[in-house]
């Protein structure tokens, strides 16, 4: 299995890939556009990342893909997010919660 | 990830490539047009759109590695790598395989042989139903049982489906051409049942047939079919003439029916007939134990339920019956323990031996494979460099090993079926259920699992050190391997751990060495050299007593005309042949008040030359002669051991006692033989008696002839005069004493070859390991070496560095072996025979050799080390 280059980007790449799909299906290059525009370009998240992530992410049932149409016409693969997707990414955003929460503790009182 | 997922991939792996690429060209294209959108000329817009993806090659082989197809296909060509990579190694490859096939085939074979003999179930259906039942004896040794208590215990058991008793017979097959003598067993109508086997042709016995008089019935064993009858299934309800009476058969046994009752694992049973026991004989007493029992436990019952039960019915006998019993109790052994209950631990130790054989091969083998690895860093580091992770790395070193270990798996199962062919066909060991010995799908799964399991053992070390890798300065042009500290560890331990295994095998084999020559050493009291003997069976009328002891003397007599011929005479038993014939032995006064306390003596009836023909000493009185005829006084002559038991004054000649029943006639001991050993060289003397042939007659007896010259080249004489004197007398089993006492210890000899034989590989593998690892630091080192010698080093400073660096593991390993020799020799404290499982001489020995075969594996490329020329070494810096 490929490995990530780091543990802790790839498990937030995988809570930034459901979060983005939860608005509604995306393809990949929407996705890192989309979490580029959100972050207000302080996130750019790596194609060498991204695609293995989906790959895994489709492959764990978290998301379904399927092929459409760009907004440009280009034929392009669209992923949305399944149920088990859902619960997935509620998973990791109590996980993402509780991270921050204990990391601002420890900045603030330690 | 979930198996199915990749495993669905498998299946449309081309549209999953295709999917792949077509996503990424499109990802590809939408930045591109974005970037031109943002004014970048369109050159340069594609170029920051691929540059994105970074290397795009290892982000489609990592996104496919998501696939079992990846998996598999990384796999395969990593397989494909490492066999390319192998064969341009030849030199390499061939010892690393040679190396692999001899530890994984020694492996395959000894576990073949331990699957074949002890863990294979035997063919009777609920196998582990089947109890041998046999009386405790006041020793705590199992005994056979009689008929009474035989049927006591059938009647009053609640354990058993049923118990079928068992005794031997030998029949005499007369054919209209010729006679042979037959191995069988008289069984009790129930014994087919017992053991759950429905004949192949025809019946088992009906419970009117086991009646005496109803009798003559039998049934064949399938070789016995198969060699007599032809196969013909019209064989069944055919008479068959078997000594002077004829009997009808009834069935044939299916093939593989084993025959797990005879003494003599080479003897399987021919033929069957019901046991039809003579109650009003005088050997169907309650002590007189002829009878072997064999039971098939309820279902649903334990062994120590029944083994509770069959107490109780024991005790009940021995109250109701105190002169005939000397002791209560039962023992129970389940039918396979009874079997090859004798070779368990040899077996076990063989196989612990051989696992260090392996070992063994695996540290050679990862020695080499690091010494390979160090040359491949070149290699390495491009492909690390290219973009190979270090995961990807290790994956295709460790592919590398597991090749190289599945190859010589293969190869080993190769050797084994070499060897096994060896040990079947010369029946090395006597092993019983020997033809249970094959190569089947446990023993390839066997060694498939060994295989993956070594080429893992030996690959981690060596893959984990190759994959790590400076790329700087190995992509360096000329940049050298440098020998770092840390290998040089790890190569060192490979020394401790050559040396140390070795050890502990080199000592296990030195013990059993020892072990077997004190047994060889070991007098069995006579003389067996140049002495031939051979069965003569009488059947018939020609059996009775009269015509049969004159028909041995007109043998022995024609045989003694032989040139050549020093001596011939017959005996009942021979010691060491495997026979058991003893019978209570009642000394005048000094009977115990219970006649079944008195001791049982080895019984042979012998003609007069017995002693001479054997050179057995006379210590005191006299031998057999012409005058102890049958209607003479009852003579009897003791063994000395006999002698010491009752008359320790030095006084048995002129004493008198009843042989076998209390109540028969007394003989008078006119004289004192030698102790000679019965039941195995490594076997307790026994108490041993001596009567004339005339006064107690065998048919079956055992001829022994004492010649001048080779024994085996006057056989053909002697039984020439035996049929000159009856045709049809079968003649069976010709051998020289030598032979016999041979075929005695062929289990010890068997285990002291093989044992032998692994610490001979293990010593030659340990020799070369050290040897390559040695040499190859020497080789690593040239320029160093010529630099010391340049600055003034003498030969004898190098070659002493070189030998002391490799002796320094070598002798840590020595002492580790000794230690872990310690430990583990204990286990084959069972095994050993005169010899301490510590015998400090043996371990001194052993280290001994295993030092100098090390000293010597450091000196060779020391020497050569020695001789580097610091000029030309220092050219090549």
């Amino acid at each position: 299995m490929a490995k990530a280059k780091n543990d802790v980007l790839q498990g937030t790449l995988a809570l930034l890939v459901l979060k983005t799909l939860e608005r509604g299906p995306m393809h990949g290059y929407g996705v890192t556009l989309r979490i580029q525009q959100v972050s207000n370009d302080f996130l750019r998240v790596e194609e060498g990342s991204l695609y293995p992530a989906l790959h895994r992410m489709e492959q764990d049932g978290w998301i379904a893909a399927e092929w459409g149409v760009s907004e440009n016409n280009r034929r392009a693969r669209y992923y949305r997010l399944t149920a088990v997707g859902r619960k997935q990414l509620a998973e990791e955003e109590k996980n993402w919660a509780m991270l921050t929460w204990a990391v601002a503790a420890v900045i603030q009182l330690a | 990830m979930s198996l199915f997922a990749r495993l669905r991939g498998l299946w449309r792996r081309d549209q999953l490539d295709a999917d792949l690429n077509e996503e990424l060209r499109s990802h590809i294209a939408m930045r591109a047009n974005d970037n031109v959108a943002a004014r970048m000329n369109a050159q340069e817009a594609r170029y920051d759109a691929r540059r994105r993806f970074g290397n795009s090659t290892l982000l489609q082989e990592d996104t496919r590695q998501m696939d079992l197809i990846g998996w598999l296909e990384t796999g395969l060509q990593d397989f494909r790598y490492a066999i390319r990579v192998l064969r341009k190694n030849p030199g390499f490859t061939a010892v690393a395989l040679l190396t692999l096939a001899i530890g994984i085939g020694a492996n395959t074979a000894i576990f073949s042989v331990v699957n074949g003999v002890l863990l294979r179930p035997l063919p009777f259906p609920k196998q582990d139903q089947l109890m041998m039942v046999w009386e405790r004896d006041t020793d705590g040794t199992r005994t056979n049982t009689g008929w009474p208590t035989f049927v006591d215990w059938n009647k009053d058991n609640h354990s058993f489906t049923g118990i079928a008793a068992l005794s031997f017979w030998t029949p005499t097959f007369i054919s209209s051409h010729d006679a042979e003598n037959l191995i069988g067993f008289r069984a009790s109508a129930q014994f087919f049942d017992v053991m759950g086997v429905r004949p192949e042709y025809g019946r088992g016995f009906l419970p009117s047939e086991d009646i005496r008089g109803n009798n003559f019935v039998v049934v064949l064993s399938h070789s016995l079919w198969q060699r007599r009858f032809g196969s013909d299934p019209g064989t069944v309800g055919k008479p068959i003439q078997l000594g002077g009476r004829q009997y009808t058969i009834v069935g044939v046994l299916p093939a593989d029916f084993p025959s797990v009752f005879s003494f003599d694992p080479r003897k399987a049973a021919d033929i069957y007939t019901p046991l039809a026991y003579d109650a009003s004989l005088p050997y169907a007493c309650r002590n007189c134990r002829h009878l072997r029992a064999v039971a098939r436990l309820r279902d649903g019952v334990s062994m120590s339920q029944a083994s509770t039960d069959m107490s109780q019915i024991s005790e009940n006998l021995f109250h109701a019956h105190p002169k005939e019993y000397s002791a209560s109790g039962i023992i129970l052994t389940p039918l396979k323990d009874y079997l090859v209950g004798d070779v368990k631990p040899l077996l076990w130790a063989l196989l612990g031996s051989v696992g260090f054989v392996l070992l063994i091969a695996c540290v050679n083998v990862a020695n080499l494979l690091l010494a390979w690895g160090a040359r491949r860093q070149r290699e390495v580091a491009l492909r690390a460099a290219l973009g190979a992770g270090r995961t990807r790395m290790i994956r295709q070193f460790l592919t590398e090993s597991l090749s190289l270990s599945v190859l010589g798996g293969a190869l080993g199962l190769l050797l084994a079926k070499g060897g096994l062919a060896v040990v079947q066909d010369l029946r090395l060991g006597n092993l019983p259920r020997i033809e249970n010995i094959r190569l089947d799908g446990w023993a390839f799964a066997f060694t498939l699992g060994i295989s993956l399991l070594t080429g893992l053992i030996f690959g981690v070390a060596p893959a984990l050190r190759a994959s790590k890798v400076d790329l700087n300065a190995s992509l360096k042009e000329g940049g050298k391997s440098t020998a770092g500290k840390e290998r040089h560890r790890l190569r060192d331990l490979l020394v401790v751990a050559d040396v140390a295994l070795a050890l502990v095998l080199l000592t296990g084999a030195g013990l059993m060495m020892k072990s077997f020559a004190r047994l060889l050493d070991v007098k069995p009291g006579f003389e067996p050299s140049h002495t031939l003997t051979m069965g003569i069976s009488l059947w018939g009328s020609k059996a009775a007593d009269a015509p049969a002891v004159a028909f041995f003397d007109q043998v022995l007599e024609r045989v003694r005309a032989l040139p050549g011929v020093e001596a011939a005479a017959v005996v009942s038993q021979l010691p060491l042949g495997g026979n058991m014939d003893r019978y209570g032995i009642h000394v005048e006064g000094k009977s115990a008040p219970n006649p079944e306390d008195d001791p049982s003596a080895d019984r042979y009836s012998i003609s007069p030359d017995y002693l001479r023909a054997m050179r057995i000493p006379l210590l005191s009185g006299r031998e057999f002669n012409e005058t102890d005829r049958v209607d003479a006084p009852k003579v009897v002559l003791v063994n000395e051991a006999f002698a010491r038991e009752f008359w320790p004054a030095g006084d048995a000649v002129g004493k008198r006692l009843r042989f076998g029943d209390d109540k028969g006639p007394l003989r008078i001991v006119v004289g004192v033989a030698g102790d000679v050993l019965h039941n195995g060289l490594d076997a307790p003397h026994t108490l041993q008696v001596y009567l004339p042939n005339t006064q107690f007659t065998d048919s079956d007896v055992l001829l022994v002839v004492r010649t001048a010259n080779d024994p085996a080249s006057i056989a053909g004489a002697v039984r020439h005069e035996i049929a000159a004197v009856d045709s049809q007398a079968p003649v069976t089993d010709v051998f020289t004493m030598d032979e016999v006492v041979a075929a005695s210890v062929a289990k010890q000899r068997f285990g002291v070859l093989l044992f032998a034989v692994f610490a001979a590989i293990a010593l030659v593998l340990a020799s070369v390991g050290i040897y390559g690892v040695i040499s190859y630091g020497v080789a690593q080192r040239t320029n160093e070496i010529g630099i010391r010698m340049a600055l003034g080093a003498e030969k004898r400073d190098v070659l002493a560095m070189i030998v002391g660096e490799g002796m320094k593991p070598a002798l840590l390993g020595a002492a580790v072996g000794i230690a872990a020799a310690f430990a583990l020799t204990r286990l084959l404290a069972t095994l050993l025979y005169g010899v301490k499982p510590g015998d400090p001489v043996t371990f001194v020995t052993m280290s001994a050799i295993l030092v100098g075969v090390a000293l010597l594996a450091c000196y060779v490329p020391a020497r050569r080390a020695a001789k580097v020329d610091p000029i030309v070494a220092l050219r090549y810096e």
